[in-house]
């Protein structure tokens, strides 16, 4: 709030004398106080940090409110949801508005971008969806957090192994959307996996194998890069668990590399893989 | 001085209009026209009635087409191949469709090439050409005047939805401009077949209603009032093959937020804009002439001297340079007419001051 405001009595009729005294309220603060008072600055602190994005104001250039993209948009579809709403929330700065959208509807996009491809004044919705998202990861917003959870262990391995899903993840509980197939394939897995006739590790907790070394890298880019930074207000554990793994296995590189220059380390002495080591 | 002759391209309104009011002052006319008949596009296109006043197309044309067939040097199914400048004069090479060179020597050339309609194809997401029963405002012109309103069942359309906006205000194919007149266009036919068919049910899909000046309630409110057509607010994102040859629209109906709306119609009628088209580019690179940032041809000042272009003894009338109307059209035909005349006669041309940046303080 200004410095000047001076306290009103909490009655609309006042609201119009007020504008000589104080002068008119920002569009951000205009509608704040249809949020609850605690979320307040952090739903101003949320926009600012949204709009002063290096990509905002290239993604957002203007809307003929056609609903273009609304209607072109497989999520509007099934929820109660639109692109055009959030573009309009944008251009007004109705902080109120995309605090609201940010903390439920912008999860239901899947991120097709149609909408992006469609819109005659050439937004860049899509990314402006992804832009809300990544600071809703960032300020660990509860929506957030409740849409990562499931996803805890895809990051996880992401994260330290470089595979997205390993098959030991395919559960029915994990894919409901793949139905009795799931249940089928979760059941054998093991054997499945044992019968393949190539090399692939035939074991269930990694989909494929990057050495050591490219693991170190991968993690040494996801911290370096600031997805690290991202994950660690919204999932603090996940955060330190893949922080020690880190740790871990940069000194076990360290180590065989210092053996190996020091030639303490015959070339058949070196693991076929560090995943049993 | 220039030759008391001009050089008029292009037999639509404004080229016409040019020829009738320069005929009339005493000027030869040189008349080049790349169609084998006088009108230009109202009358390729058959148009049939104008708005607002919804009187005949030819009522309007005919008289014009009349002073256009009074040309005793007329070049048919012929375009302008070469211009050379030779002193105060253009050399002018015209190309028939055999291939058949003819020069002519003149003092002015009055560019009235006009417009193309936008192709709808490009809008691939709507499918017209694929899809039965899509058409274009421009192809429905024709079915009014010939009095074929059918789908392809061979059955008047029962529900019509009329998509505004088609390849204009869309920066995904290049046009951020309004074409100016396909609302009042299709308010018009909206009008129309309320008329012929008074059972149907006819929807516009519009963002904003364009029926600027005096057309206001001519069309906007006149198709409320009298033809309750349905306005709708939103624009339609893309169309679908529906059972039976109808067409399954998509939109959202902006008024209510995310609400979808998936509704079928018997026949949709984009209402395409204007672009310069071919013809008249290839018209302006023969003369020389600039674009502005729309691909029209722009005139040498499009506030004081809009029917002037950029080259000495060129003078532009008509959609060359911008959406216009008939009425329009016929306007700067005779306004380019005078200025021409004005140039044979008497060698006068106006250039444009320098630009000057407007001062203005900031607070
Ligand atoms: S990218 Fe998201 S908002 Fe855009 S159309 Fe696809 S689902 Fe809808
Ligand atoms: S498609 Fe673009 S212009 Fe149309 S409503 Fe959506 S954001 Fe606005
Ligand atoms: S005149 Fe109407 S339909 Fe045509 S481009 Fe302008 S707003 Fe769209």
């Amino acid at each position: 709030m200004p410095q000047n405001v001076i306290p009103l009595p909490d009655d609309p009729r006042y609201m119009d004398l007020s504008y000589p005294e104080q002068g008119a309220l920002t569009e951000e603060e205009r509608n704040l106080d249809t949020l609850p008072p605690d979320q307040r600055e952090l739903a101003r602190k949320f926009w600012q940090a949204v709009k002063s994005d290096f990509r905002f104001n290239e993604y957002l250039r203007g809307c003929l409110n056609c609903g273009v993209c609304t209607s072109g948009c497989p999520a509007a579809k099934f929820y109660d949801y639109g692109p055009r709403e959030m573009i309009q929330y944008m251009m007004r700065d109705a902080v109120d508005r995309i605090w609201e959208f940010v903390n439920k509807k912008v999860w239901a996009c899947v991120q097709c971008y149609t909408c992006s491809m469609r819109c005659p004044f050439n937004n860049e919705i899509a990314g402006l969806i992804m832009l809300l998202r990544e600071y809703a990861v960032q300020f660990a917003l509860p929506s957030a957090k409740e849409i990562l959870a499931p996803y805890r262990r895809v990051l996880y391995t992401v994260l330290t192994l470089g595979n997205q899903v390993t098959p030991d993840m395919i559960q029915p509980e994990a894919f409901p959307d793949w139905g009795p197939q799931a249940v089928e394939e979760s059941k054998n897995m093991d054997v499945y996996r044992k019968a393949i006739p190539v090399d692939l590790l035939q074991r269930t907790d990694i989909g494929w194998h990057a050495s050591l070394q490219t693991a170190v890298e991968l993690m040494t880019i996801m911290f370096e890069s600031g997805v690290m930074d991202a994950i660690k207000n919204v999932d603090p554990d996940l955060y330190d668990m893949v922080s020690d793994i880190y740790e871990e296995r940069k000194s076990q590189l360290e180590e065989i590399r210092e053996k190996w220059m020091n030639g303490e380390l015959k070339e058949e002495d070196l693991p076929d893989s560090w995943l049993d080591l | 001085m220039p030759a008391n002759r001009v050089l008029v391209i292009g037999a639509g309104p404004a080229g016409l209009s040019a020829t009738k009011e320069l005929q009339a002052l005493g000027v030869d006319v040189v008349l080049v026209e790349r169609e084998s008949y006088l009108g230009g596009t109202p009358k390729k296109l058959k148009y049939s009635l104008l708005f607002p006043e919804l009187r005949p197309a030819s009522e309007v044309l005919d008289p014009l087409i009349k002073a256009g067939e009074a040309v005793k040097t007329r070049y048919m199914e012929s375009i302008v191949d070469k211009v050379q400048q030779e002193g105060d004069n253009f050399v002018v090479t015209i190309k028939d469709k055999n291939g058949k060179t003819y020069t002519e020597k003149v003092g002015a050339i009055i560019a009235a090439s006009g417009f193309e309609h936008f192709d709808s194809r490009r809008k691939y997401e709507y499918g017209y050409g694929i899809i039965p029963n899509i058409y274009n405002i421009s192809d429905i012109e024709g079915m009014l005047s010939e009095n074929r309103l059918v789908t392809t069942k061979g059955t008047p359309p029962k529900r019509v939805a009329i998509l505004l906006c088609v390849g204009s205000r869309d920066a995904t194919v290049g046009n951020t401009h309004c074409s100016r007149v396909c609302c009042a266009v299709s308010i018009k036919q909206a009008m129309e077949i309320k008329e012929r068919i008074p059972d149907a049910v006819v929807h516009i899909y519009y963002m904003d209603i364009r029926t600027y000046g005096l057309m206001e309630d001519k069309l906007y409110w006149k198709a409320q009032l009298n033809y309750r057509v349905g306005f709708i607010r939103g624009r339609i994102s893309e169309f679908m093959r529906g059972p039976n040859d109808t067409v399954v629209i998509k939109g959202e109906d902006t008024m209510n937020l995310n609400r979808a709306l998936v509704v079928p119609y018997d026949m949709v009628i984009l209402a395409n804009g204007m672009e310069l088209g071919l013809g008249s580019k290839q018209v302006a690179k023969v003369l020389g002439l600039e674009f502005e940032e729309h691909g029209f041809v722009r005139p040498m000042d499009p506030d004081r001297l809009p029917v002037l272009s950029t080259r000495k003894g060129v003078f532009l009338a008509g959609a060359i340079t911008g959406p216009k109307t008939i009425s329009d059209s016929i306007t700067e035909g005779q306004a380019a007419a005078i200025k021409a005349y004005e140039y044979v006669s008497k060698g006068i041309w106006e250039e444009a001051p320098r630009k000057v940046a407007a001062e203005v303080v900031k607070h």
